[in-house]
């Protein structure tokens, strides 16, 4: 009897606590459907009229569409780059045999720990001297090498749990290989690659500070950064189009994670389980 | 027969291009950035060695010192609050049916999966102080004395902002306790149960030494998270007011971005990336234990 009571007293909590995570996305959605003047009147209950001019408006003032085509170029840019080369190297140093296979294997853990922050200066600098400076591939060249250690690793604790007679059957046969990687093995680790995906995806999408100080242009930003300029510039007075910018931005990695939200949390949580 | 795979084309093939790109903007930007840090430099070019005088500079200015022990507080904050209460909402959530779990996690997951720029953006909206979520809510319960100017108080600027970041990864965080806390194999709960161990001695004893694994991956993610933050501060405060929210990120940006002074940015972000070794090697040392099979 005890137990049960407790266990309902525990689910309340979780429930309440769960509203807490909600609630602020609810209010964001409540408040760009409202008029100006109905936000300050009252902020948190429902629109008295749901007005959808602030959507109208956020068309209008704020250049969706163009950083939404800038996040999807970069991000896919991004992740073909790490999943191609990334995995290639993963397998090299897992499969192939070469004296200086295990130093290169600490050398790429080492982008674990420079954060991308730390070289912000350097990097600007480069960019501007490459003369790469807002192009797609000035920002996606960065994005790849900082992005590239995590997925080496995990894909290289991948590539050892595959059996040696893999690679021998595929030898017999006259693969060479390239044949053998990418006909046999590729799609054999295909879980592990759609695992990378997700977390590519989700840490290219949502990433800020490289996009913010690399990209200078209006017509090269990417979601996040067009979405905080774009906050910067109208100020906090009219709420309604802030939650309507807000809710129009997020609205792509809700319906990504709405419609892959379990593989989206055994990704996020494959990290610390296979460390 | 992978040696017969394993030729010095293919070899070169499959691994330059990946070091080639990781080498020229991850670790070589390093050099640039010690020999920027002892120059006078605007972002274009130096103006001629100056020797320590970058350092000298950083040391000896408010600013500096206020972002470090900012940075240190939002570090602080994440392990010694944050985790721990990730951990026990892993724990509750390990009691619940199937229905609580899958909307809790769910609903935790919802600000992982948002960008920074709208999670920032939102808790301005509950700081503000006329007509903000939190100033309504302490007005609603009687407690308006309570209530602050959270964003613009110097005091308690940095506590605000730490408190969205921290906001933002706890959903995460238990969701990778609590994966970790299904992968222990029950057999040992019910052997404790024989052995009389209540349900606390039994995370004490059991749950949390197996879990140390999945422990030192969340600190070690969190403490360099919490180190790098940078973006919750652009868009919530600017670093404001004046210099009052900065972090050391913060400071390395304002210093190279935002006054030109590229030379004293790279001295700061020196002084960061040696902060960054030492707690990798910290962590390396006191918290990793021998793997755990089961």
């Amino acid at each position: 009897m005890r137990n049960r009571a407790l266990r309902i007293a525990i689910r309340m909590l979780l429930i309440i606590i769960g509203i807490f995570f909600i609630f602020p996305l609810y209010w964001m959605l409540n408040m760009s459907f409202k008029s100006k003047e109905e936000f300050y009147v009252t902020p948190f209950a429902l629109p008295k009229q749901w007005i959808v001019d602030n959507y109208i408006n956020a068309f209008q003032s704020y250049n969706f569409l163009v950083y939404f085509k800038n996040s999807l170029i970069y991000t896919a840019g991004t992740l073909v780059l790490i999943l191609f080369l990334g995995s290639m190297l993963a397998y090299c140093l897992s499969r192939m045999e070469w004296r200086f296979s295990k130093y290169a294997l600490s050398y790429i853990s080492l982008g674990l720990v420079i954060p991308v922050n730390v070289v912000m200066i350097p990097l600007f600098i480069m960019i501007i001297d490459l003369n790469i400076q807002n192009t797609y591939m000035g920002l996606i060249i960065p994005l790849f090498a900082f992005g590239l250690s995590a997925c080496v690793l995990m894909l290289y604790a991948f590539f050892r749990s595959l059996p040696k007679e893999l690679e021998e059957a595929a030898c017999i046969d006259g693969c060479n290989v390239y044949q053998s990687y990418f006909r046999i093995i590729l799609p054999i680790i295909k879980p592990a690659i759609a695992t990378q995906c997700v977390l590519i995806f989700m840490n290219v999408w949502n990433e800020f500070p490289l996009s913010y100080i690399l990209v200078t242009k209006e017509a090269f930003r990417p979601l996040t950064v067009g979405l905080a300029n774009f906050f910067m510039e109208i100020g906090v007075t009219d709420w309604g189009l802030i939650g309507a910018a807000m809710i129009l931005s997020s609205l792509p990695t809700m319906i990504v994670y709405a419609s892959a939200s379990e593989q989206i949390e055994n990704a996020l949580t494959a990290g610390a389980i296979l460390k | 027969m992978t040696r017969f795979f394993s030729t010095n084309t293919s070899i070169f093939i499959f691994a330059f291009p990946a070091l080639f790109i990781f080498t020229a903007f991850v670790v070589y930007p390093l050099f640039p950035e010690i020999v920027i840090s002892f120059q006078k430099h605007n972002g274009f070019s130096s103006q001629g060695f100056v020797g320590f005088k970058n350092y000298i500079e950083i040391f000896s200015s408010n600013s500096f010192w206020k972002a470090n022990t900012n940075t240190f507080i939002i570090v602080l904050l994440s392990t010694a609050a944050g985790l721990p209460i990730s951990l026990l909402l892993a724990f509750l959530l390990d009691s619940q049916a199937n229905g609580t779990r899958r909307y809790f996690k769910a609903a935790g997951m919802l600000p992982a999966i948002l960008s920074v720029t709208v999670i920032a953006q939102m808790w301005m909206a509950i700081y503000e102080p006329q007509w903000g979520l939190l100033n309504s809510l302490l007005r609603a319960i009687g407690l308006e004395s309570l209530s602050q100017e959270w964003l613009t108080d110097r005091g308690i600027v940095i506590f605000s902002v730490a408190v969205a970041f921290l906001w933002q990864y706890i959903g995460l965080n238990t969701l990778l306790f609590y994966t970790g806390l299904k992968s222990i194999p029950k057999t040992y709960y019910e052997a404790a149960l024989m052995d009389g161990a209540g349900p606390v001695k039994s995370a004490l004893m059991i749950t949390i030494p197996l879990l140390q694994e999945v422990i030192k991956f969340v600190l070690v993610i969190s403490i360099l998270g919490s180190m790098g933050m940078f973006a919750h501060v652009e868009v919530m405060t600017g670093g404001g007011p004046g210099y009052f929210s900065r972090t050391i990120v913060y400071e390395l940006y304002y210093k190279a971005f935002m006054s030109s002074e590229f030379g004293v940015g790279s001295a700061v972000a020196v002084i960061y990336v040696l902060q960054c070794i030492l707690i990798t090697l910290v962590l390396n040392r006191f918290v990793a234990r021998e793997k755990i099979e089961f």
